[in-house]
């Protein structure tokens, strides 16, 4: 079979690129969640201690949906900053199984396609599931 | 607000550290941490358990990828299992009031000491099966001397069985269950134990994702313990990764397995009064 990378190719590219991903995605949201520790230390100490009292007594759960907290980003709340961080850190595996997933792709392998393609489809499932959940 | 930061920090950066010189993973010692002494309930203290997992995992595996010691294609495949697992693990802790899971915890954390207390013996397949050599499952990984050694893998099924369950102790309480995961490809499949354990720690992120992100939209993640508790177990495991190669591993892993049987029995008596 033609492929579009020359054989054990792949391998290489996997090894090179996965560790830069894994530590960019983790830098990133490592940035964002301190980012907003310090806001919230900085700017509203008060309301930081009293969601914590209150996840403490069972009394907090908040589903919020992406928009909301992207507008409560752009708008400095530190809980919006540090939530959007934690999204981003649970996009470090998303990331590097879509990029293993083109990468196979490219390679036309089939069995590693359908192999990637399952297990992100059942990390958006989680997502849905959470949501019904 | 430092009181509460300074005590989640040094409870997250203990249970990072501890859970690398153990071998055991940070989730184990956070959750109860969390529950116990931070008085956090049993669904959130395991939804950023589950994060820091995550966190964690990115960590440490970028080095054994570089260096060659994980086999990317058996963690692609067995990651189908994993993450089956781990999904509807995280949707049934959904359902399961948190006396119960705490009590699994209890069992988890006491199968955790009987794992780490286990000898695990070196393997070295020249070949693999059939299925396992179509799928081209086979590694090599680096010899003593700097060469590349090749190595075999056998048994996929039955790996990829166990891996479900391990996918099922991850989502349900918000570990990354790395023994069990060793034990598939180490026992079942008969991969070298240094390749089983890289390979192990680059699906738990995968893993532990799958079920973070069920934790995430059903809105048991609270940003602000998760928060400090991802940077402060990430943190603690990058320490006692950079002291491990330092210290009599075998001496702190029976002080940490007592530890940790005293924190599973203090947990079990909490949930069985609550049952």
């Amino acid at each position: 079979m033609e492929t579009a990378i020359a054989p054990g190719e792949e391998d290489r590219i996997l090894r090179t690129w996965t560790p830069l991903i894994l530590r960019s995605v983790l830098i990133v949201s490592s940035i964002v969640m301190v980012g907003g520790i310090a806001r919230a230390l900085a700017f509203a100490p008060g309301f930081y201690v009293r969601r914590f009292h209150a996840i403490q007594h069972g009394q907090l759960h908040v589903r919020e949906s992406l928009l909301q907290l992207a507008d409560e980003m752009r708008h400095g709340d530190p809980h919006g900053i540090m939530t959007i961080g934690l999204y981003l850190l649970t996009l470090v595996p998303l990331v590097r199984v879509a990029f293993t997933f083109v990468l196979f792709l490219r390679e036309r392998d089939l069995v590693y396609v359908i192999a990637t393609a399952y297990v992100l489809v059942a990390l958006i499932l989680g997502v849905m599931l959470g949501r019904v959940g | 607000m430092i009181s509460i930061l300074a005590g989640l920090l040094a409870l997250s950066i203990g249970a990072g550290l501890v859970g690398a010189l153990s071998g055991l993973g940070g989730g184990v010692f956070i959750v109860p941490g969390l529950v116990i002494l931070a008085h956090i309930p049993m669904h959130i203290a395991i939804g950023a358990s589950l994060i820091s997992v995550v966190a964690t995992s990115a960590g440490a595996s970028v080095a054994f990828v570089r260096d060659g010691w994980t086999n990317l294609r058996v963690a692609i495949i067995l990651e189908c299992a994993t993450v089956t697992g781990a999904v509807s693990g995280a949707y049934m802790a959904g359902l399961i009031s948190p006396p119960v899971l705490e009590m699994l915890f209890a069992l988890m954390m006491l199968q955790s000491a009987w794992f780490a207390l286990k000898s695990q013996g070196e393997v070295f397949l020249p070949q693999s099966d059939e299925l396992c050599t179509r799928l081209r499952l086979g590694g090599e990984m680096p010899g003593d001397d700097g060469a590349m050694r090749p190595y075999g893998v056998i048994n996929l099924p039955g790996g990829a069985c166990l891996m479900v369950v391990a996918g099922l102790m991850s989502g349900l309480l918000g570990i990354g269950a790395g023994a069990v995961k060793v034990t598939a490809m180490d026992y079942l499949m008969k991969l070298p134990l240094k390749v089983s354990s890289a390979t192990s720690n680059f699906m738990i992120g995968v893993t532990a994702g799958a079920g973070a992100l069920v934790f995430l939209s059903r809105g048991d993640v609270a940003a602000s313990v998760a928060a400090p508790v991802a940077l402060g177990v990430t943190a603690g495991a990058l320490v006692g990764g950079r002291v491990l190669p330092r210290v009599n591993t075998d001496a702190l892993r029976k002080l940490f397995v007592v530890i940790l049987v005293l924190i599973a029995v203090e947990m079990g008596w909490r949930a069985w009064s609550r049952i």
